[in-house]
């Protein structure tokens, strides 16, 4: 039996899911100030739903780390960087590093040694810290002298963690690893003392189970792998929802998913039956990460949106008051719109008319400004999507092949989750000329998605065969080529092997792998080739728990 | 940073070459892209990344002829290349950025109007096309192309060379030491269009310090004098001092600075074919000065085998300043002198090779000096290499042509059809935008 949780912002809910059925669904408000109370809440009400306190698997999409930066609950950190030659990074931080000297070049070339001296006047400097992040330009090529200089502050000062950028992401971009390592310093102990008391409080009550993370890339991260880099824990809500879409979508065409909750749309695209990642990582308080991610959009649009007129003209959100007056709410809102025209049945339909007619202009009846409202609702969530659309297609592309065959992306269908979608997804689907399903058990499409996530995991091989060596920066690997004729099909069996083992060392199952990213480029010297620079980058698939013909 | 100052077009390529060793080869920006993403570059708020388009052969056939046809000499990465240099013109006149840098293959400024094969590792002559594009979508009129290649950019020079409203500026090694051989002093455009072309060759072993010599002494001056409305940088890399190509012993530092004091509107990556040790740098530190960011850092790692530069460099650099100081201040006699000698029409035949063909080309072109406008221009070109032999006929009408030459450049493709000596007749219209078959 899985256990999925997601911490929402209004609610948390639970879900629990055997053989491929769900057996068990909760909801309960969640408490925001000890985030543990609602997560041991659903727990407590799944367990005594089954009667069973042996798990599978218990999968958290939480909100703690997000919480920890919007609270700034986070830790000050030492941040000490190598950027070697090139742009002046120092302004581009969340936060002033450390500059120590020291370099390593695109070849992966150790060019200039770190001084001792330096990291030591760094550790001087950060007196008061306790939680480093180091962070070099290349490491990921080679990461000796960040492991060096990682090495030295913890024989000088001793601290609690060190977060490397070359194994917080094994992927080119500088800046956005040192952002992330610099992040994932900084919740570093707020995650940890949270992991511990849920650990805690699971034991006391008997409940056993390996528990899980959910990432916003939908990958699980055992929590023990969670304690170590808690930045990947960010944003995993919308991540969730896609997840439980995933386990529920019938269809393998190109798709768009829209999850209408209360006070937000969130957005994905689909191809294949899997949904699309963003080329990039996400951002964190405004900073570029390397923190993997799906391709989202999310806009102030979803049932409790505020209707209103604002220079004649009928606006809807993204503010939002509170739950529709058919409920008791004090404004007029989307839900009321879709009640009043009787879209979907919920609350006090009378209620629902009268916060029309207060909204209708002379002439008009509660019925057409419903509509109009409606229109509007639909046309921003129309105008996001399209959007959305056009980000995807205008990603760079490096190679002819690519620009001449474009990225068109035909959507087929519509994907509805959440508390909004039965009434305003056939409107949508009816202006985009569209199909749509809505999944049962939408309404907790995130818990869901955190119960049958599959663990995901993925690593970067670059070989240099003029070199004889090849690198796995997420497991601070610098090898000899065990062959001298290396191919990418080589490449890509050596990545496998590695993906395994870090699998393993992270106690996930590896499933079906597949390779992202393939480059293999000739180097030449004069006229002739001497060898060549291959890159891969694999990954365990993203996907659900579940036989592919099993969906909800 | 506020607002967006640069638009970055960056096309590598990555699955186009000339051939497998060829110094234009797939991995020619892959270090390049290693560093731009590993700096996170494009992550910064004063860049935009923009993708090419794919540019249309009404955009080519503004600037080439194509014998028999370009659509048989020219790959989609060509389409692809010229749709980059477009894409970042658009960008700078919908005003989405400052400025723009089209960082794209494969480069283009040995490809003349007339276009047999592959030349200098180019085919068609994407900042050539770019301008041509300005004119006809956004009517601008005086450009300016100052083109940084090491090699002479004598593609474009031949496209603009009877064209008094492009001030093409090329500084280069020396043509008697190095590819094309060409872009002497005393090429200085047709009467009708004398001194808007001006070359500065420079002696093997310039230095950063030569090179701002030349910058701030003459180029800047000229620009400033000739007011163009908008400037482009043709911006060939091999001027490094590790360019295995050439001898120059230019700094990323020197081409940064250059970047930074030009401000060039649009700048269109030419060559640069050392791509491990100078682009990754030069291309870096060309972004940071085009986006106002600090370029102070970007420092080559070998940077002290960069030579210094000799006394009797900087002697000869110091005479073609002062030489080319005063055909500038002195540019309208010498046309009057030009123009009374040449008469009514002026000419000159050329042989042109195309080293990555392998094509001799033999041409002969013909400009009529007319008093209201640059006038039209005739050309007769033979091409033998290994397909054989090709001929054309190609009458050219300028943009903003008086009705006079307009109607005698159709006289003249009518009677060169009627006498019969070439396989192809072709009007190239500029001021219809089309390429008529004859």
């Amino acid at each position: 039996m899985f256990l999925g949780l997601d911490v929402g912002g209004t609610f948390t809910d639970g879900v629990a899911v055997s053989a491929g059925k769900i057996i068990s669904t909760v909801k309960t408000p969640t408490t925001h100030n000890n985030l543990l109370e609602c997560i041991l809440r659903a727990i407590d009400k799944v367990v005594l739903d089954t009667g069973n306190k042996n798990f599978e698997r218990i999968a958290l999409s939480t909100t703690i780390v997000t919480n920890a930066l919007v609270e700034d609950k986070i830790d000050k950190v030492g941040l000490c960087i190598m950027p070697g030659p090139g742009m002046n990074i120092k302004d581009a931080l969340p936060k002033a590093p450390y500059i120590v000297s020291g370099y390593i070049d695109h070849r992966g070339h150790e060019v200039a040694r770190p001084k001792e001296e330096e990291v030591m006047a760094a550790c001087r400097h950060f007196s008061s810290c306790d939680i480093f992040a180091i962070s070099g330009k290349f490491a990921v090529r080679n990461s000796s002298y960040e492991s060096m200089i990682a090495d030295w502050i913890r024989e000088k000062v001793k601290p609690s963690h060190i977060s490397l950028g070359a194994r917080v992401s094994g992927s080119l971009n500088f800046l956005r690893r040192t952002n992330s390592a610099y992040y994932n310093g900084a919740v570093w102990r707020h995650f940890n003392q949270f992991a511990t008391a849920v650990e805690d409080a699971l034991l006391s009550r008997g409940i056993c189970g390996p528990v899980y993370v959910l990432k916003a890339d939908g990958g699980t991260l055992p929590l023990a792998v969670a304690r170590e880099f808690p930045v990947e824990a960010i944003f995993t809500g919308p991540a969730a929802s896609v997840l439980g879409i995933m386990s529920m979508h019938p269809t393998r065409g190109p798709a768009v998913s829209l999850d209408i909750g209360g006070t937000t749309t969130d957005i994905a695209l689909w191809q294949k039956g899997t949904p699309i990642f963003a080329e990039q990582g996400a951002k964190v308080a405004g900073y570029a990460t390397s923190v993997r991610a799906f391709r989202l959009k999310s806009i102030g649009i979803g049932g409790d949106s505020f209707v209103r007129w604002e220079k004649n003209a009928l606006k809807v959100g993204p503010v939002r008051y509170g739950p529709a007056m058919a409920v008791g709410g004090s404004k007029p809102t989307i839900t009321d719109a879709m009640i009043a025209i009787g879209l979907i049945e919920f609350g006090d339909k009378q209620l629902a008319i009268n916060a029309m007619k207060e909204l209708a202009l002379e002439g008009q009846t509660p019925y057409e400004v419903a509509n109009m409202a409606l229109d509007e609702a639909v046309t921003c969530i129309y105008q996001a999507v399209m959007s959305l659309l056009a980000e995807q297609e205008a990603e760079p592309v490096y190679r002819v092949e690519d620009i001449v065959q474009g990225r068109r992306i035909n959507i087929e269908q519509i994907l509805g989750v959440g508390g909004g979608a039965i009434g305003l997804i056939p409107l949508v689907a009816k202006k985009m000329g569209l199909s749509y399903h809505l999944p049962d058990h939408g309404m907790v499409a995130n818990a869901i998605g955190a119960a049958v996530a599959r663990p995901t995991l993925d690593l970067t091989l670059r070989a240099d065969t003029v070199e004889g060596y090849y690198t796995v920066a997420e497991l601070d690997i610098k090898s000899r080529l065990p062959k001298s004729r290396f191919t990418l099909e080589d490449a890509s069996l050596l990545a496998e092997q590695h993906l395994a083992e870090l699998a393993k060392v992270n106690g996930i199952f590896l499933g079906e792998t597949e390779l992202i990213q393939a480059e293999e480029f000739n180097v030449i010297r004069g006229f002739n080739t001497v060898g060549k620079i291959i890159t891969c980058r694999l990954q365990v698939k993203p996907g659900v728990l579940l036989p592919s013909k099993e969906v909800f | 940073m506020a607002n967006q100052k640069l638009g970055l077009v960056f096309f590598p390529a990555f699955d186009w070459a000339i051939s497998p060793a060829h110094p234009e080869r797939e991995e020619r920006l892959l270090y390049t892209r290693d560093q731009i993403v590993e700096e996170g570059l494009l992550d910064m708020p004063c860049i935009r990344e923009y993708k090419p388009q794919i540019a249309q052969y009404k955009d080519l056939e503004r600037v080439h002829i194509g014998v028999p046809d370009l659509s048989s000499l020219i790959t989609n990465a060509h389409l692809v290349s010229a749709g980059g240099a477009i894409a970042a013109a658009d960008a700078v006149m919908r005003r989405e950025v400052d400025r723009t840098f089209a960082l794209v293959r494969p480069p283009g400024h040995h490809a003349m109007r007339v276009v047999h094969g592959t030349r200098g590792f180019c085919t068609i002559n994407i900042e050539a096309i770019m301008v041509e594009y300005l004119r006809k979508t956004y009517g601008i009129g005086k450009v300016a192309i100052v083109d940084t290649d090491v090699h002479h950019g004598d593609g474009t020079q031949d496209v603009f060379y009877h064209d008094p409203n492009t001030l093409f500026i090329s500084f280069h090694q020396d043509g008697r030491t190095l590819y094309p051989g060409t872009g002497f002093t005393n090429e200085m455009g047709s009467p009708n269009a004398l001194g808007t072309t001006l070359n500065i060759p420079l002696p093997p072993g310039t230095t950063d310090a030569g090179l701002h010599e030349v910058l701030d002494h003459l180029i800047l001056p000229v620009l400033n004098d000739f007011k163009p409305d908008i400037i482009i940088n043709s911006a060939g890399q091999d001027n490094h001092y590790s360019d295995p190509l050439a001898n120059m012993a230019i700094t990323a530092q020197g081409y940064a600075r250059l970047a930074d004091k030009l401000k060039a509107d649009i700048a269109v990556l030419e060559g640069g074919y050392s791509i491990e040790n100078a682009l990754p740098y030069v291309n870096v530190g060309i972004i940071l000065a085009m986006a106002g960011m600090d370029y102070s850092k970007v420092i080559e790692p070998d940077i002290a085998t960069c030579p210094v530069q000799s006394s009797a460099v900087t002697r000869s650099i110091t005479a073609i300043i002062k030489e080319r100081q005063n055909m500038w201040a002195t540019k309208e006699k010498l046309q009057q002198e030009a123009i009374a000698q040449a008469g009514q029409f002026w000419q000159r035949e050329r042989s042109i090779y195309y080293d990555d063909a392998g094509i001799d080309e033999r041409q002969k072109e013909v400009v009529r000096l007319c008093p209201n406008c640059s006038g039209y221009v005739t050309i007769e070109t033979e091409a033998h290499g290994m397909f054989g032999y090709k001929s054309a006929y190609i009458a050219t009408i300028p943009n903003y042509a008086c009705p006079t030459c307009q109607k005698a450049a159709y006289d003249a493709a009518y009677k060169a059809k009627k006498q019969g000596k070439q396989q192809l007749y072709f009007v190239q219209n500029k001021m219809e935008d089309r390429l008529e078959i004859m």
